[in-house]
């Protein structure tokens, strides 16, 4: 058989196969090792600490598990939180996360491995990520799916793809850390069941798929994901016992597992979500007792049960759910639900899931930034699942067009697509690389015949390259034919699926010819694949790997100044306010203030109780008068807010503060009004054209409370929104600035007591700072303060 | 485990109720020509120095008694007493007294017996601490820090004094007032409170009886208070944890200070203003009782240092690292470490930090050859210029499997113990030393000495009990793949 470059002729076929085996291991090793080494970026430039919001959360969570115990931690109320009414936080959590970190640090301190909970914390994603690697080549699909090589580049791909490492870099400690490695293995351990027909391999999917349940919301994807793959394939009329068994198993054992965690109770037969599942899980037993009926009883009758059967059935199945749905016992969709469908519902009915960036919509950049040249490939390979067709292809595919219209809708959830675009994408390339190293040269009869075929030949090259190649194969064809065994065992092992090489013996009639062209191809693939080497660690290292507790810029000398102001204030109020003093902020802070202040908050982000985030809004957009008895009703002792105009830091409240305006006119629509914070012209303005309300809110005068003495005398300069501020700064009679940090990008303010004398306090401010009381204009003496 | 104690010969002993030798009816047998008190007053620590010009009225006495107020004695916390010109400090002896008492005493041993009429110059040095408090106590951003400090009059002593002087001396010539006593004429003219530059002089009083007595306290002793500003932050160490491990594989020595640190100045009045702070270092008017950053000396040759709190790194320090030296020599300098705290500490905040570092073991340890011992010496703390440490631990790590574990401390600790500590790849645990002290101050920045045994076989314990895990593990592997546990046995498909 013509080869296009040179066998070796004298290795045993074991040899082969036993080197192929160490190089997978040696290669998954190193693709463990780059995914765990490529998210240590923030470890390296920052330091080993817990990043964003969400993670300070689930960080103290899993203080509190580490040192009292899972049950301790189950009966968690947390007082501090949602002042004054406390969170039951061991019924509210998806403690997947803090469980696993909790016995991964008992585990080590039981060894006499006494390490840190923090750095376990900070270090579980990017464990985890190599675990996702791993179980995206473990056959996750693609071994099932294809063969080993693709499987390597799969996990490669997702060891390093930027949309993965966004939420997986070390110190990143949220819950889809560790989910898209459940992820992963529960739609392994699926394909796996439904492939043999196993009810061992559907109870590890129920199993895995419960620890998905107790670790991400997210774990209804999954939800809905089996029930789909396997309502399909109903339709296509590939129902088996296999699918049965699997699904059954997986259905049954996966649902009684998930109810177990608190959080999710008894969703899973009481929300519209989850009954999807239940819906094919009845149909599955229909159709299985249709097939059981239908081996005992005749053709025609069997024509006529089947139509009475799927009418009673689906009648009796929409009455009941009907009628479930309006008694009320199954909860209809949730508004985060809805927002799936309609991009623009969030915005009107609840402004809270809106205001989260990491909620909208996602832009066309950042499908590139996050998954580069695979984005290009994941048709491709979409498309090449459907040349096979089996069941797991089938699996692929759907899972393609579910998480590409989710991708679509909401930036966080490219997260899921992510994987199925590295399965797809490591199809395809591994589909070109494999007909491109393949070594067999086509048949050539005689050279008029095959300058016909290669013409004809889609894929090959221009014409220039194949011209030389008939004469290669010549002298190929003239090589040793002990070569040809050793050539069909490396076929094999290297495509062993490959439509082309499995009828090997025969001769070829497509193929491509000579050693030009394969390495114009190969070379350019390999550049792709530098290239997008290059691109992540690029990305990574410069917009995923910042903490954003603590912020970098460049002294003028090049070296790295680090700003520190969240700590400097959230450390000062740990350190010298009362354990007991509550902390009012905007409730994006409100789990870094738990976290490393240590003080309760009045929200924070969990955000479960829209009202009390509006009464926030409401003190923050209100004048001093209004805001004060709020404050004082909610023991407020200090006030946070995040201000940025002095170093130009772009994420501060005043510019989060529409949406405090919108949450807090959604309850109060009467007594705030966005409309009065905009000037006539419709702009949204700070400086001296900014509007009376806008200057008078508790949140425009803490924000710049004496920012104009810093300038003294000069034209003070709002640098985040490019305007000039009055020369004048605003005052506070209600509230004393406490605390600002070095670049005053926190702000802390103490709430004043009650006058001793019983004047309000702004009155009591004008005595005390000598002011004569305007005689013609007699202030109330007791007004009565409404709120 | 035993634990020999050592003592360095030279040592104070503190023993509170130790039976005391001497006996009253020698109390009589000196006169003071002369007694003059000095006290510099720091922030939170106050150094008094008192020198006894004493005569022997009788032969062969060797034992002087000196007298302290209650109150002196307890905020005490280092005494020393040395024949003046001469380095090393006399032995003392402490004399029980009750709850209720006055006045204590305390036994100096002379050098040597002294015969009638000879004279001898004794220097007692004290420090003080949590004598001085800040008055007004309260101050605000922009203003002065003001402190007060409270003594007695008198110097107590048991014998009759010619001459006796009071001298308070504040680091800064601002004295804001003084006390003018009265009722002194039994022993000196009308005005016997002068002051001169940062110095309030008291005296002189002139044949005073023996002091030390309660009719004498009850009809002349009297306080007397100066107020003065002082130009430092007055810094306390409430707490101070020290951890010092030792790796003999890793040939290591790490240090970990975990401090918490208070502003024991004025309190601030009203909040912090950020603006009116950046004014101030802007402009270059730094107010006193701000506390902006803290100059440490490290031990030269040190790596690897680390200072975060509860909440992480802290980016804003500088380190200087002075290259090392072999043991047993000086250093010409210690590295400097310039910390700052995450905020600028106002009066009355606190802030919390570890602080750690490694260094080489050679630069701390010692190995006997004839007796197998090694030897460690242990710092007690690191010193920080004009703070009090109010308590201090001290954990000293050592390696797993030391016995013959002997311990040589420059003072007595309030308390001693022994621990277990199991740590990494240990598996019987390491021995631990723990001290504890209370309100130390620069002078007690000493070393402890630690003495212990290692076998050879307790050196190789660790790679041993690793290789065996290990070893453990593959065997383990190795005979599960080879069991074959499938219940129904698949028939193999060609």
């Amino acid at each position: 058989m013509p080869t296009a470059y040179p066998l070796p002729s004298n290795v045993a076929p074991g040899t082969v196969a036993n080197t192929a085996s160490l190089i997978r291991i040696v290669a998954l090793a190193l693709i463990s090792g780059a995914a765990i080494a490529s998210r240590l970026f923030a470890v390296i430039n920052f330091e080993s600490i817990i990043h964003e919001f969400d993670p300070w959360f689930n960080y103290r969570a899993t203080r509190v598990l580490a040192s009292k115990g899972f049950y301790e931690f189950w009966n968690w109320f947390d007082p501090t939180a949602w002042y004054p009414l406390g969170r039951v936080v061991g019924g509210t959590v998806y403690p997947g996360l803090m469980a696993t970190s909790g016995v991964i640090y008992n585990f080590l301190h039981a060894i006499n491995l006494p390490v840190d909970i923090r750095n376990i914390c900070v270090l579980l994603a990017p464990g985890f990520s190599a675990l996702t690697a791993w179980a995206t080549y473990m056959q996750v699909f693609t071994k099932e799916m294809k063969d080993s090589s693709a499987g390597l580049l799969a996990a490669a791909f997702i060891a390093i793809v930027p949309g993965y490492i966004s939420r997986s870099v070390a110190g990143s400690y949220d819950n889809e850390a560790i989910a898209i490695f459940l992820l992963m293995f529960t739609f392994f351990l699926w394909i796996r069941a439904l492939k043999i027909g196993s009810a061992l391999f559907g109870t590890l999917a129920a199993v895995f798929y419960f620890y998905m349940v107790a670790a991400w919301g997210g774990y209804v994807f999954i939800t809905n994901m089996i029930p789909l793959h396997a309502l399909v394939l109903i339709v296509m009329g590939r129902f088996s016992n296999r699918l049965y068994v699997a699904y059954s198993s997986w259905y049954a054992i996966g649902t009684l597992a998930s109810m177990q965690v608190p959080f999710v109770g008894f969703q899973p037969v009481k929300t519209s979500e989850h009954m999807g599942a239940l819906a094919v899980f009845g149909l599955l037993q229909i159709v299985a007792f249709a097939q059981l009926v239908r081996s005992h009883v005749s053709d025609q009758q069997f024509q006529k049960l089947l139509k009475m059967g799927v009418i009673v059935i689906g009648l009796l199945g929409t009455v009941t759910f009907g009628v479930l749905t309006l008694k009320g016992w199954i909860a209809p969709w949730t508004g985060r639900f809805y927002s799936l469908w309609d991009t623009g519902y969030a915005k009107k009915y609840i402004p809270i899931i809106a205001s989260v960036s990491e909620h909208q919509p996602t832009a066309w950049p950042s499908f590139f930034m996050d998954l580069q040249f695979l984005i290009f490939l994941f048709p491709a390979g979409v498309i090449l699942c459907f040349r096979q067709l089996r069941d797991e292809h089938l699996f692929v595919i759907i899972y393609a067009v579910m998480a590409s219209y989710f991708a679509g809708v909401m930036v966080r959830l490219i997260l899921t697509l992510t994987p199925v675009v590295c399965v797809t994408a490591a199809i395809t390339l591994s589909s070109l690389l494999d007909t491109y190293i393949d070594p067999s040269e086509p048949d050539v009869v005689d050279d008029s015949k095959s300058e016909a075929n290669s013409a004809t030949t889609p894929g090959t090259p221009a014409n220039g390259a194949t011209q030389p190649t008939p004469k290669k194969a010549k002298k190929a064809a003239a090589a040793s034919t002990s070569q040809s065994t050793l050539s069909s065992t490396i076929n094999e092992l290297t495509s062993s699926t490959s439509p082309a090489s499995k009828k090997s013996g025969a001769p070829r009639q497509k193929g491509i010819f000579g050693i030009d062209s394969r390495l114009l191809i190969i070379t350019h693939t390999l550049f792709m694949l530098v290239y997008f080497v290059i691109h992540c660690t690029w990305v990574t290292s410069h917009a995923y790997s910042s903490p954003s507790v603590v912020l970098a810029s460049s002294n003028p000398d090049g070296s790295q100044h680090i700003i520190d102001d969240f700590r400097e204030a959230y450390y000062w109020l740990r350190q010298n306010t009362p354990q007991d003093a509550v902390v009012m902020s905007w409730w994006d802070y409100g789990y870094q203030i738990a976290g490393m202040a240590d003080r309760p908050t009045l929200v924070d982000n969990n955000t479960w109780n829209n009202t009390h985030i509006a009464t926030v809004g409401k003190a923050m957009s209100s004048s001093e008068e209004v805001a004060y008895p709020i404050l004082r009703k909610h023991d407020v002792d200090y006030v946070l807010v995040i201000f940025g105009a002095l170093i130009g830091y772009s994420g501060d409240d005043i510019n989060k503060f529409l949406w405090m305006i919108r949450i807090a006119q959604g309850v109060w629509p009467d007594e705030v009004q966005e409309s009065s914070f905009f000037t006539p012209q419709g702009d949204y303005r700070v400086d001296e054209r900014a509007t009376p309300t806008m200057r008078n809110s508790l949140m425009y005068k803490m924000s710049y409370y004496r920012f104009a003495d810093l300038y003294g005398g000069n034209q003070p300069m709002d640098r985040v929104r490019q305007q000039q501020l009055p020369k004048q700064s605003p005052t506070l009679d209600y509230l004393d600035e406490a605390f600002t940090s070095e670049n005053w990008i926190v702000r802390i303010y103490k709430v004043k007591n009650e006058d001793l004398l019983g004047r309000d306090l702004k009155s009591a401010n004008a005595f005390a700072e000598g002011k004569k009381r305007k005689r013609s204009k007699p202030v109330p003496r007791r007004k009565a303060l409404t709120v | 485990m035993p634990l020999r104690w050592r003592t360095l010969p030279h040592l104070l002993l503190l023993t509170l109720f130790s039976v005391a030798t001497s006996c009253s009816a020698k109390e009589a047998a000196f006169e003071n020509t002369a007694v003059v008190r000095t006290a510099d007053l720091g922030g939170a620590i106050v150094h008094v120095m008192t020198t006894y010009a004493i005569k022997s009225l009788a032969n062969g006495q060797d034992v002087y008694t000196v007298a302290f107020t209650k109150k002196e004695r307890d905020s005490t916390s280092f005494l020393e007493v040395k024949v003046k010109g001469q380095k090393d400090p006399l032995e003392i002896r402490e004399r029980p007294f009750y709850a209720n008492a006055k006045f204590t005493h305390v036994d100096v041993l002379l050098p040597k017996k002294l015969a009638e009429n000879a004279t001898l110059n004794l220097v007692v040095e004290t420090i003080q601490t949590h004598m001085t408090e800040p008055w007004p106590e309260y101050a605000g951003q922009k203003e002065n820090q003001a402190m007060r400090y409270t003594s007695d009059l008198y110097v107590l002593s048991p014998y009759p004094t010619l001459v006796q002087r009071t001298k308070i001396k504040a680091l800064a010539p601002r004295i804001i007032s003084f006390t003018n006593p009265e009722n002194v004429g039994a022993f000196a003219s009308d005005s016997v409170a002068s002051k001169s530059g940062a110095t309030v002089t008291y005296g002189p009083f002139n044949n005073l009886p023996a002091t030390a007595d309660y009719d004498f306290i009850k009809s002349h002793q009297q306080p007397v208070t100066v107020r003065y500003y002082h130009d430092q932050p007055v810094l306390e160490v409430t707490s101070y944890k020290r951890a010092v491990e030792i790796s003999h594989w890793g040939s290591n020595i790490n240090t970990e200070d975990n401090i918490i640190l208070h502003n024991a100045g004025p309190k601030l009045k009203g909040h912090f203003s950020r603006v009116d702070y950046q004014q101030q270092t802007y402009y270059g008017h730094p107010v006193p009782h701000i506390l902006h950053s803290l100059r440490l000396d490290l031990p030269p040759g040190i790596n690897n240092v680390y200072y975060y709190d509860l909440v992480g790194n802290v980016s804003t320090s500088r380190l200087n690292i002075a290259p090392a030296v072999p043991k047993g020599q000086v250093a010409k300098q210690d590295s400097n470490l310039e910390l700052k705290p995450r905020y600028p500490l106002m009066g009355g905040w606190n802030y919390t930090f570890t602080l750690g570092w490694d260094a080489d073991l050679a630069s701390a340890a010692s190995y006997n050859k004839s007796s197998g011992e090694y030897q460690i010496e242990v710092p007690i703390m690191t010193p920080i210029s004009g703070a009090v440490v109010d308590n201090l631990e001290l954990k000293v790590v050592l390696p797993e499997g030391a016995t013959d574990i002997e311990v040589v401390t420059p003072y007595p600790s309030r308390a001693m113990w022994l621990e277990r500590q199991t740590t990494y790849l240990d598996t019987i645990g390491r021995p631990v030393i723990m001290f504890e002290y209370k309100d130390l101050t620069m002078r007690h920045a000493q070393k402890i000495y630690v003495v212990y045994k290692l076998s050879v076989k307790e050196h190789f314990r660790k790679p041993f009990v690793v290789s065996a895990v290990f070893f453990g593990l593959f065997l383990f592997t190795f005979i599960v793949r080879r069991i074959d546990l499938t219940i129904h046995k698949k028939r193999k498909t060609a």
